[in-house]
Protein backbone atom coordinates (compact mmCIF):
# COMPACT_ATOMS: atom_id res chain seq x y z
CA UNK A 1 0.00 0.00 0.00
CA UNK A 2 1.11 3.33 -0.72
CA UNK A 3 1.89 6.05 1.70
CA UNK A 4 -0.08 9.77 0.99
CA UNK A 5 2.35 12.20 0.79
CA UNK A 6 1.81 13.94 4.59
CA UNK A 7 0.96 17.26 3.59
CA UNK A 8 -2.77 15.95 2.13
CA UNK A 9 -5.72 16.81 4.17
CA UNK A 10 -7.29 13.27 6.04
CA UNK A 11 -10.50 13.82 3.67
CA UNK A 12 -7.94 14.11 0.65
CA UNK A 13 -5.94 10.77 2.28
CA UNK A 14 -9.24 9.08 2.77
CA UNK A 15 -10.11 9.72 -0.71
CA UNK A 16 -6.58 8.35 -1.95
CA UNK A 17 -7.00 5.26 0.31
CA UNK A 18 -10.17 4.21 -1.15
CA UNK A 19 -9.64 4.56 -4.63
CA UNK A 20 -6.39 3.18 -4.50
CA UNK A 21 -6.69 -0.04 -6.98
CA UNK A 22 -7.11 -3.77 -5.81
CA UNK A 23 -6.44 -6.96 -7.02
CA UNK A 24 -9.31 -8.21 -8.75
CA UNK A 25 -8.60 -11.32 -7.83
CA UNK A 26 -10.22 -10.50 -4.31
CA UNK A 27 -13.39 -9.46 -6.09
CA UNK A 28 -13.51 -12.63 -8.15
CA UNK A 29 -13.06 -14.47 -5.09
CA UNK A 30 -15.66 -12.84 -3.18
CA UNK A 31 -18.15 -13.15 -6.00
CA UNK A 32 -17.76 -16.99 -6.62
CA UNK A 33 -18.06 -17.31 -2.80
CA UNK A 34 -20.51 -15.26 -1.50
CA UNK A 35 -23.57 -16.62 -3.03
CA UNK A 36 -22.30 -19.95 -2.53
CA UNK A 37 -22.61 -19.06 1.33
CA UNK A 38 -25.57 -17.85 1.45
CA UNK A 39 -27.12 -20.21 -0.93
CA UNK A 40 -26.05 -23.51 1.43
CA UNK A 41 -27.16 -21.37 4.64
CA UNK A 42 -30.67 -21.20 2.75
CA UNK A 43 -30.47 -24.40 1.50
CA UNK A 44 -32.30 -25.99 4.74
CA UNK A 45 -35.05 -23.58 3.56
CA UNK A 46 -35.13 -23.92 -0.39
CA UNK A 47 -35.68 -27.45 0.34
CA UNK A 48 -39.23 -26.72 2.02
CA UNK A 49 -40.07 -23.86 0.01
CA UNK A 50 -43.85 -24.08 0.57
CA UNK A 51 -43.66 -24.32 3.60
CA UNK A 52 -41.30 -21.33 3.64
CA UNK A 53 -43.38 -18.66 2.22
CA UNK A 54 -46.48 -20.25 1.07
CA UNK A 55 -49.65 -20.89 3.39
CA UNK A 56 -48.38 -25.08 3.33
CA UNK A 57 -46.73 -24.16 6.31
CA UNK A 58 -47.04 -22.09 9.91
CA UNK A 59 -47.19 -18.32 8.85
CA UNK A 60 -47.20 -15.28 11.73
CA UNK A 61 -50.62 -13.60 11.45
CA UNK A 62 -50.33 -9.53 10.94
CA UNK A 63 -49.71 -7.74 13.97
CA UNK A 64 -50.93 -4.74 13.14
CA UNK A 65 -47.83 -3.25 11.32
CA UNK A 66 -46.23 -1.57 14.19
CA UNK A 67 -44.54 -4.83 15.76
CA UNK A 68 -40.48 -4.74 15.18
CA UNK A 69 -40.92 -8.52 15.26
CA UNK A 70 -42.49 -8.02 11.86
CA UNK A 71 -40.37 -5.01 10.13
CA UNK A 72 -42.63 -5.43 7.21
CA UNK A 73 -46.06 -8.17 6.52
CA UNK A 74 -45.57 -9.27 3.18
CA UNK A 75 -48.38 -12.11 2.78
CA UNK A 76 -47.66 -16.02 1.80
CA UNK A 77 -47.47 -16.76 -1.90
CA UNK A 78 -49.38 -19.92 -3.56
CA UNK A 79 -47.01 -22.71 -3.18
CA UNK A 80 -46.18 -22.99 -6.95
CA UNK A 81 -44.62 -19.41 -6.42
CA UNK A 82 -42.73 -20.16 -3.12
CA UNK A 83 -41.38 -23.00 -5.59
CA UNK A 84 -40.49 -20.89 -8.22
CA UNK A 85 -39.32 -17.95 -5.97
CA UNK A 86 -36.50 -20.76 -4.30
CA UNK A 87 -35.70 -22.27 -7.96
CA UNK A 88 -35.05 -18.19 -9.22
CA UNK A 89 -32.99 -17.62 -6.41
CA UNK A 90 -30.68 -20.56 -6.74
CA UNK A 91 -30.42 -20.01 -10.20
CA UNK A 92 -29.56 -16.36 -9.76
CA UNK A 93 -26.95 -17.45 -6.94
CA UNK A 94 -25.33 -19.98 -9.15
CA UNK A 95 -25.01 -17.94 -11.87
CA UNK A 96 -23.99 -14.99 -9.81
CA UNK A 97 -21.30 -16.91 -8.54
CA UNK A 98 -20.23 -18.16 -12.40
CA UNK A 99 -19.82 -14.93 -13.32
CA UNK A 100 -22.83 -15.61 -15.97
CA UNK A 101 -24.75 -12.54 -16.58
CA UNK A 102 -23.09 -10.91 -13.54
CA UNK A 103 -24.92 -8.01 -12.92
CA UNK A 104 -29.14 -9.24 -13.87
CA UNK A 105 -27.99 -12.40 -11.65
CA UNK A 106 -26.49 -9.88 -9.00
CA UNK A 107 -29.85 -7.68 -9.49
CA UNK A 108 -32.33 -10.57 -9.25
CA UNK A 109 -30.17 -12.05 -6.27
CA UNK A 110 -30.64 -8.88 -4.17
CA UNK A 111 -34.35 -8.50 -4.72
CA UNK A 112 -35.00 -12.03 -3.72
CA UNK A 113 -32.92 -11.95 -0.49
CA UNK A 114 -34.29 -8.64 0.40
CA UNK A 115 -37.47 -10.37 -0.03
CA UNK A 116 -36.81 -13.42 1.87
CA UNK A 117 -35.50 -12.00 4.34
CA UNK A 118 -38.44 -9.47 4.96
CA UNK A 119 -41.41 -12.22 4.08
CA UNK A 120 -40.84 -14.67 6.77
CA UNK A 121 -38.89 -13.38 10.09
CA UNK A 122 -39.19 -16.49 11.48
CA UNK A 123 -36.36 -17.62 9.06
CA UNK A 124 -34.25 -14.43 8.95
CA UNK A 125 -31.13 -14.51 11.01
CA UNK A 126 -27.60 -12.66 10.70
CA UNK A 127 -26.89 -14.13 7.46
CA UNK A 128 -30.37 -13.21 6.20
CA UNK A 129 -29.73 -9.86 6.53
CA UNK A 130 -25.82 -9.40 5.52
CA UNK A 131 -26.34 -11.22 2.27
CA UNK A 132 -28.59 -8.41 0.17
CA UNK A 133 -26.28 -6.28 0.91
CA UNK A 134 -23.55 -7.67 0.00
CA UNK A 135 -25.23 -8.38 -3.08
CA UNK A 136 -25.69 -5.35 -3.86
CA UNK A 137 -22.16 -4.52 -3.84
CA UNK A 138 -21.32 -6.99 -6.35
CA UNK A 139 -24.26 -5.78 -8.55
CA UNK A 140 -22.68 -2.08 -8.29
CA UNK A 141 -19.38 -3.32 -9.04
CA UNK A 142 -17.56 -4.86 -11.90
CA UNK A 143 -17.17 -8.27 -9.87
CA UNK A 144 -18.22 -10.23 -13.42
CA UNK A 145 -15.30 -8.35 -15.21
CA UNK A 146 -13.24 -11.63 -14.69
CA UNK A 147 -12.85 -15.46 -13.34
CA UNK A 148 -16.04 -16.15 -14.53
CA UNK A 149 -18.13 -16.81 -18.08
CA UNK A 150 -19.09 -13.43 -18.60
CA UNK A 151 -14.95 -12.84 -18.59
CA UNK A 152 -14.61 -15.52 -20.35
CA UNK A 153 -16.91 -14.62 -23.10
CA UNK A 154 -15.30 -11.32 -23.80
CA UNK A 155 -11.93 -12.63 -24.00
CA UNK A 156 -12.54 -14.98 -27.09
CA UNK A 157 -14.43 -11.80 -28.53
CA UNK A 158 -11.58 -9.55 -27.93
CA UNK A 159 -8.68 -12.26 -27.62
CA UNK A 160 -6.34 -8.84 -27.99
CA UNK A 161 -7.46 -6.92 -25.11
CA UNK A 162 -5.73 -7.16 -21.64
CA UNK A 163 -7.18 -8.67 -19.00
CA UNK A 164 -8.17 -6.61 -15.67
CA UNK A 165 -5.78 -6.87 -12.54
CA UNK A 166 -7.27 -4.18 -10.82
CA UNK A 167 -10.53 -2.54 -9.67
CA UNK A 168 -10.95 0.50 -8.54
CA UNK A 169 -10.58 0.40 -4.67
CA UNK A 170 -14.20 1.23 -3.41
CA UNK A 171 -15.61 -1.88 -3.31
CA UNK A 172 -12.91 -3.58 -1.19
CA UNK A 173 -12.53 -0.92 0.83
CA UNK A 174 -16.45 -1.62 1.79
CA UNK A 175 -15.91 -5.10 2.31
CA UNK A 176 -12.93 -4.11 4.81
CA UNK A 177 -14.43 -1.36 6.27
CA UNK A 178 -17.77 -3.37 6.81
CA UNK A 179 -15.81 -6.84 8.65
CA UNK A 180 -14.36 -4.09 10.92
CA UNK A 181 -17.32 -2.25 11.59
CA UNK A 182 -18.65 -6.06 12.48
CA UNK A 183 -15.94 -6.65 14.71
CA UNK A 184 -15.91 -3.58 16.34
CA UNK A 185 -20.06 -2.98 16.90
CA UNK A 186 -19.77 -7.03 17.87
CA UNK A 187 -17.12 -6.37 20.66
CA UNK A 188 -18.65 -3.27 21.76
CA UNK A 189 -21.83 -4.55 22.43
CA UNK A 190 -20.01 -7.47 24.06
CA UNK A 191 -18.33 -5.11 26.53
CA UNK A 192 -21.51 -3.62 27.10
CA UNK A 193 -23.11 -7.14 27.69
CA UNK A 194 -21.80 -9.87 30.21
CA UNK A 195 -18.41 -10.90 28.21
CA UNK A 196 -16.20 -9.27 31.14
CA UNK A 197 -18.39 -10.59 33.85
CA UNK A 198 -19.86 -14.19 32.85
CA UNK A 199 -19.52 -17.22 31.41
CA UNK A 200 -21.16 -16.06 28.04
CA UNK A 201 -19.11 -18.54 26.23
CA UNK A 202 -19.93 -21.82 27.76
CA UNK A 203 -23.66 -20.33 28.74
CA UNK A 204 -24.41 -20.36 24.96
CA UNK A 205 -22.65 -24.78 24.70
CA UNK A 206 -25.75 -26.27 26.09
CA UNK A 207 -28.78 -26.53 23.79
CA UNK A 208 -29.53 -27.99 20.18
CA UNK A 209 -26.66 -25.94 19.06
CA UNK A 210 -24.08 -28.20 20.58
CA UNK A 211 -21.98 -29.62 17.95
CA UNK A 212 -19.85 -32.88 19.04
CA UNK A 213 -16.63 -30.85 18.79
CA UNK A 214 -17.91 -28.63 21.37
CA UNK A 215 -19.01 -30.99 23.77
CA UNK A 216 -15.22 -32.25 23.39
CA UNK A 217 -13.89 -28.89 24.40
CA UNK A 218 -16.26 -28.71 27.22
CA UNK A 219 -14.64 -31.81 28.65
CA UNK A 220 -11.41 -31.29 27.39
CA UNK A 221 -10.55 -27.33 28.19
CA UNK A 222 -9.96 -26.57 31.72
CA UNK A 223 -12.42 -24.24 33.33
CA UNK A 224 -9.86 -20.54 32.98
CA UNK A 225 -10.13 -21.44 29.19
CA UNK A 226 -13.37 -20.13 28.45
CA UNK A 227 -12.66 -16.80 30.12
CA UNK A 228 -9.44 -16.25 28.02
CA UNK A 229 -11.37 -17.30 25.01
CA UNK A 230 -13.16 -14.22 25.85
CA UNK A 231 -10.85 -12.30 26.52
CA UNK A 232 -9.00 -13.12 23.52
CA UNK A 233 -12.37 -12.58 21.25
CA UNK A 234 -12.84 -9.07 23.33
CA UNK A 235 -9.07 -8.22 22.54
CA UNK A 236 -9.50 -9.09 18.82
CA UNK A 237 -13.21 -7.10 17.99
CA UNK A 238 -12.86 -4.45 19.93
CA UNK A 239 -9.48 -3.64 18.78
CA UNK A 240 -10.14 -4.84 14.93
CA UNK A 241 -10.25 -1.29 13.87
CA UNK A 242 -6.47 -0.72 15.16
CA UNK A 243 -5.33 -4.56 14.52
CA UNK A 244 -6.53 -4.32 10.05
CA UNK A 245 -5.20 -0.60 10.16
CA UNK A 246 -1.67 -1.05 11.30
CA UNK A 247 0.54 -3.05 8.62
CA UNK A 248 2.01 -5.20 11.45
CA UNK A 249 -0.64 -6.38 13.08
CA UNK A 250 -2.86 -7.29 10.18
CA UNK A 251 -1.79 -10.69 9.39
CA UNK A 252 -1.98 -11.92 12.60
CA UNK A 253 -5.02 -10.15 13.02
CA UNK A 254 -6.51 -12.04 9.68
CA UNK A 255 -5.57 -15.75 11.10
CA UNK A 256 -7.64 -14.71 15.07
CA UNK A 257 -10.35 -13.75 13.10
CA UNK A 258 -10.13 -16.60 10.70
CA UNK A 259 -9.28 -19.20 14.08
CA UNK A 260 -12.27 -17.06 15.74
CA UNK A 261 -14.87 -17.78 12.49
CA UNK A 262 -13.33 -21.46 12.64
CA UNK A 263 -14.09 -22.37 16.64
CA UNK A 264 -17.85 -20.71 15.83
CA UNK A 265 -18.73 -22.72 12.83
CA UNK A 266 -17.24 -26.22 14.32
CA UNK A 267 -19.17 -25.51 17.83
CA UNK A 268 -22.60 -23.58 17.20
CA UNK A 269 -24.18 -25.91 14.63
CA UNK A 270 -26.37 -24.35 12.34
CA UNK A 271 -24.48 -21.17 12.61
CA UNK A 272 -21.51 -22.75 10.83
CA UNK A 273 -23.00 -20.54 7.41
CA UNK A 274 -22.38 -17.55 9.27
CA UNK A 275 -18.64 -18.57 10.24
CA UNK A 276 -18.47 -19.08 6.81
CA UNK A 277 -20.05 -16.35 5.21
CA UNK A 278 -17.54 -14.32 7.44
CA UNK A 279 -14.59 -16.10 6.88
CA UNK A 280 -15.26 -15.67 3.05
CA UNK A 281 -15.92 -11.96 3.88
CA UNK A 282 -12.08 -11.81 5.60
CA UNK A 283 -10.31 -13.57 3.31
CA UNK A 284 -11.36 -11.64 0.29
CA UNK A 285 -10.95 -8.72 2.13
CA UNK A 286 -7.52 -9.08 3.89
CA UNK A 287 -6.03 -12.57 2.35
CA UNK A 288 -2.19 -11.33 1.11
CA UNK A 289 -2.63 -14.26 -1.45
CA UNK A 290 -4.26 -12.44 -4.13
CA UNK A 291 -1.84 -9.23 -4.09
CA UNK A 292 -0.07 -11.12 -7.41
CA UNK A 293 -0.25 -9.79 -10.77
CA UNK A 294 -2.41 -11.94 -12.39
CA UNK A 295 -1.70 -12.14 -16.10
CA UNK A 296 -4.26 -14.90 -17.03
CA UNK A 297 -7.77 -14.81 -17.38
CA UNK B 1 -23.05 5.24 -4.17
CA UNK B 2 -20.61 5.85 -1.23
CA UNK B 3 -23.04 8.08 0.62
CA UNK B 4 -25.34 5.16 0.85
CA UNK B 5 -22.29 2.45 1.75
CA UNK B 6 -21.00 4.82 4.53
CA UNK B 7 -24.59 5.43 5.80
CA UNK B 8 -25.39 1.50 6.19
CA UNK B 9 -21.43 1.08 8.03
CA UNK B 10 -22.87 3.93 10.53
CA UNK B 11 -25.79 2.28 11.05
CA UNK B 12 -24.54 -0.97 11.32
CA UNK B 13 -22.19 0.24 14.03
CA UNK B 14 -24.36 2.63 15.90
CA UNK B 15 -27.18 -0.06 16.27
CA UNK B 16 -24.53 -2.88 17.62
CA UNK B 17 -22.86 -0.34 20.09
CA UNK B 18 -26.56 0.32 21.60
CA UNK B 19 -26.89 4.24 20.58
CA UNK B 20 -30.80 3.02 19.49
CA UNK B 21 -29.65 5.90 16.68
CA UNK B 22 -30.92 3.64 13.51
CA UNK B 23 -34.29 2.61 15.13
CA UNK B 24 -34.97 6.25 15.87
CA UNK B 25 -34.38 7.33 12.15
CA UNK B 26 -34.64 4.59 9.78
CA UNK B 27 -37.75 2.80 8.63
CA UNK B 28 -38.38 -0.64 10.59
CA UNK B 29 -38.12 -2.36 7.38
CA UNK B 30 -34.71 -0.45 6.79
CA UNK B 31 -33.38 -1.01 10.19
CA UNK B 32 -33.74 -4.56 9.99
CA UNK B 33 -31.29 -5.23 7.81
CA UNK B 34 -28.74 -3.11 9.60
CA UNK B 35 -29.18 -4.91 13.18
CA UNK B 36 -26.67 -7.57 12.75
CA UNK B 37 -23.80 -7.20 14.40
CA UNK B 38 -24.57 -7.59 18.51
CA UNK B 39 -24.43 -10.95 18.51
CA UNK B 40 -24.81 -13.23 21.91
CA UNK B 41 -23.50 -10.15 23.96
CA UNK B 42 -25.03 -11.77 27.04
CA UNK B 43 -24.63 -15.39 28.82
CA UNK B 44 -27.38 -17.40 28.79
CA UNK B 45 -28.88 -17.97 32.33
CA UNK B 46 -30.95 -21.59 31.10
CA UNK B 47 -31.40 -23.70 28.29
CA UNK B 48 -35.32 -22.71 27.19
CA UNK B 49 -36.82 -25.84 25.72
CA UNK B 50 -40.45 -25.12 23.79
CA UNK B 51 -42.71 -27.83 23.64
CA UNK B 52 -46.51 -29.41 23.24
CA UNK B 53 -49.49 -31.05 24.63
CA UNK B 54 -52.23 -32.02 22.67
CA UNK B 55 -55.84 -32.17 24.05
CA UNK B 56 -56.26 -36.26 23.18
CA UNK B 57 -60.04 -36.43 22.07
CA UNK B 58 -60.09 -39.90 23.29
CA UNK B 59 -58.31 -39.86 26.56
CA UNK B 60 -59.50 -36.66 27.47
CA UNK B 61 -55.97 -35.39 28.27
CA UNK B 62 -53.48 -33.19 27.68
CA UNK B 63 -50.00 -35.32 26.74
CA UNK B 64 -46.88 -34.88 24.59
CA UNK B 65 -47.07 -34.47 20.79
CA UNK B 66 -43.88 -34.08 18.80
CA UNK B 67 -44.32 -30.81 16.47
CA UNK B 68 -41.01 -31.23 14.44
CA UNK B 69 -42.65 -33.10 11.72
CA UNK B 70 -45.06 -30.18 11.14
CA UNK B 71 -42.35 -27.55 11.21
CA UNK B 72 -39.94 -29.53 8.63
CA UNK B 73 -37.31 -26.70 8.05
CA UNK B 74 -34.49 -27.42 11.02
CA UNK B 75 -37.08 -29.34 12.80
CA UNK B 76 -34.22 -30.17 15.13
CA UNK B 77 -33.17 -27.62 16.30
CA UNK B 78 -33.82 -23.88 17.42
CA UNK B 79 -34.02 -22.78 13.95
CA UNK B 80 -37.11 -24.35 14.26
CA UNK B 81 -40.37 -22.36 13.11
CA UNK B 82 -42.03 -23.75 15.92
CA UNK B 83 -39.19 -22.59 18.03
CA UNK B 84 -38.94 -19.16 16.01
CA UNK B 85 -42.44 -18.73 16.84
CA UNK B 86 -42.74 -19.21 20.40
CA UNK B 87 -39.20 -17.11 21.47
CA UNK B 88 -40.80 -14.13 19.43
CA UNK B 89 -44.28 -14.57 19.73
CA UNK B 90 -44.75 -16.65 23.59
CA UNK B 91 -46.47 -13.58 24.86
CA UNK B 92 -48.74 -12.52 21.65
CA UNK B 93 -52.15 -14.83 22.12
CA UNK B 94 -53.03 -14.01 18.41
CA UNK B 95 -49.83 -15.97 17.27
CA UNK B 96 -50.35 -18.26 19.66
CA UNK B 97 -53.71 -18.99 18.31
CA UNK B 98 -52.74 -19.49 15.14
CA UNK B 99 -50.14 -22.02 16.06
CA UNK B 100 -52.81 -23.88 18.04
CA UNK B 101 -54.90 -23.90 14.78
CA UNK B 102 -51.79 -24.96 12.56
CA UNK B 103 -50.69 -27.43 15.52
CA UNK B 104 -54.29 -29.00 15.58
CA UNK B 105 -54.94 -28.92 11.98
CA UNK B 106 -51.57 -30.94 10.97
CA UNK B 107 -52.03 -33.16 13.78
CA UNK B 108 -55.21 -34.47 12.89
CA UNK B 109 -54.45 -34.60 9.46
CA UNK B 110 -51.35 -37.10 10.09
CA UNK B 111 -53.10 -38.82 12.62
CA UNK B 112 -56.41 -39.04 12.62
CA UNK B 113 -56.46 -41.95 14.78
CA UNK B 114 -54.96 -39.60 17.53
CA UNK B 115 -57.20 -36.50 16.90
CA UNK B 116 -56.39 -33.17 19.50
CA UNK B 117 -58.89 -31.22 20.23
CA UNK B 118 -55.87 -28.27 21.25
CA UNK B 119 -53.26 -27.85 22.84
CA UNK B 120 -50.73 -26.73 25.75
CA UNK B 121 -48.00 -24.26 24.81
CA UNK B 122 -44.89 -24.69 27.69
CA UNK B 123 -41.50 -23.74 27.85
CA UNK B 124 -38.64 -25.52 30.56
CA UNK B 125 -36.04 -23.78 31.45
CA UNK B 126 -33.20 -25.88 32.27
CA UNK B 127 -30.49 -24.83 34.37
CA UNK B 128 -26.64 -24.53 33.09
CA UNK B 129 -24.37 -26.34 35.33
CA UNK B 130 -20.80 -23.87 36.38
CA UNK B 131 -18.09 -24.34 33.87
CA UNK B 132 -15.91 -27.40 34.08
CA UNK B 133 -19.20 -29.54 35.19
CA UNK B 134 -18.76 -33.11 33.14
CA UNK B 135 -22.32 -33.16 31.49
CA UNK B 136 -23.89 -35.29 28.85
CA UNK B 137 -24.24 -34.81 25.49
CA UNK B 138 -27.42 -32.57 24.54
CA UNK B 139 -30.21 -34.66 23.49
CA UNK B 140 -34.11 -33.88 23.17
CA UNK B 141 -35.67 -35.39 25.88
CA UNK B 142 -39.23 -36.47 26.49
CA UNK B 143 -41.06 -33.97 28.67
CA UNK B 144 -42.16 -36.74 30.86
CA UNK B 145 -37.74 -37.39 31.29
CA UNK B 146 -37.46 -33.78 33.19
CA UNK B 147 -37.42 -33.90 36.66
CA UNK B 148 -40.55 -31.69 38.41
CA UNK B 149 -37.39 -29.39 40.09
CA UNK B 150 -37.00 -27.76 36.20
CA UNK B 151 -39.28 -24.85 35.76
CA UNK B 152 -42.26 -24.88 33.80
CA UNK B 153 -43.93 -21.91 31.77
CA UNK B 154 -47.84 -22.32 30.67
CA UNK B 155 -47.81 -19.83 27.93
CA UNK B 156 -51.08 -21.06 25.84
CA UNK B 157 -53.93 -23.03 26.30
CA UNK B 158 -56.95 -23.86 24.19
CA UNK B 159 -60.24 -23.11 25.70
CA UNK B 160 -62.09 -25.88 26.95
CA UNK B 161 -65.81 -25.33 24.50
CA UNK B 162 -62.79 -24.87 21.33
CA UNK B 163 -61.45 -28.35 22.65
CA UNK B 164 -64.79 -30.19 23.19
CA UNK B 165 -65.96 -28.46 19.37
CA UNK B 166 -63.11 -29.54 17.46
CA UNK B 167 -63.17 -32.99 19.53
CA UNK B 168 -66.63 -33.39 18.45
CA UNK B 169 -66.26 -32.30 14.88
CA UNK B 170 -66.34 -35.89 12.54
CA UNK B 171 -62.46 -36.23 11.27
Amino acid sequence: MKRAPARLGLLERARLWLDEPQPIARLGFLRAAIPLVVLGFLSSRLVHADDWLSPVGFRVPYLGGNDWRQPLYLPAVPAPVAWAIAVALVLAGICLAAGLFTRPAAALFTFLLVYVALADRLEAFTVSKLAPMLSLALLVSPSGARYGIDAWRQARRHPDAPAPTHVSGGVIRFFQVLLVVMYSGAGIAKLRGGWLSSDVLWSHLHDDYQTSVAWLLMRTLPQGAWQGLQILTLAFEVGAPLWFALRWTRRPAFYVGLGMHAMIGLMFGPVVWFGLLMGVLLIGSYASWFVVPQTRR
Amino acid sequence: MLAAGVVYLLAVWLDAIGTGIPTQVLPRPVRFFVQEAALFPHAATEVVEWRVEGWMCAEQHFAEIDVRPFFPIRRDDKESRFYRAMFFHHRERKVMQALDEYIVRRQNSADPERRIGGVLLLSLRVPIPPPGSAEPRYQRLPLSSFPPAIERSYWYITGTEVRSQRCSESP
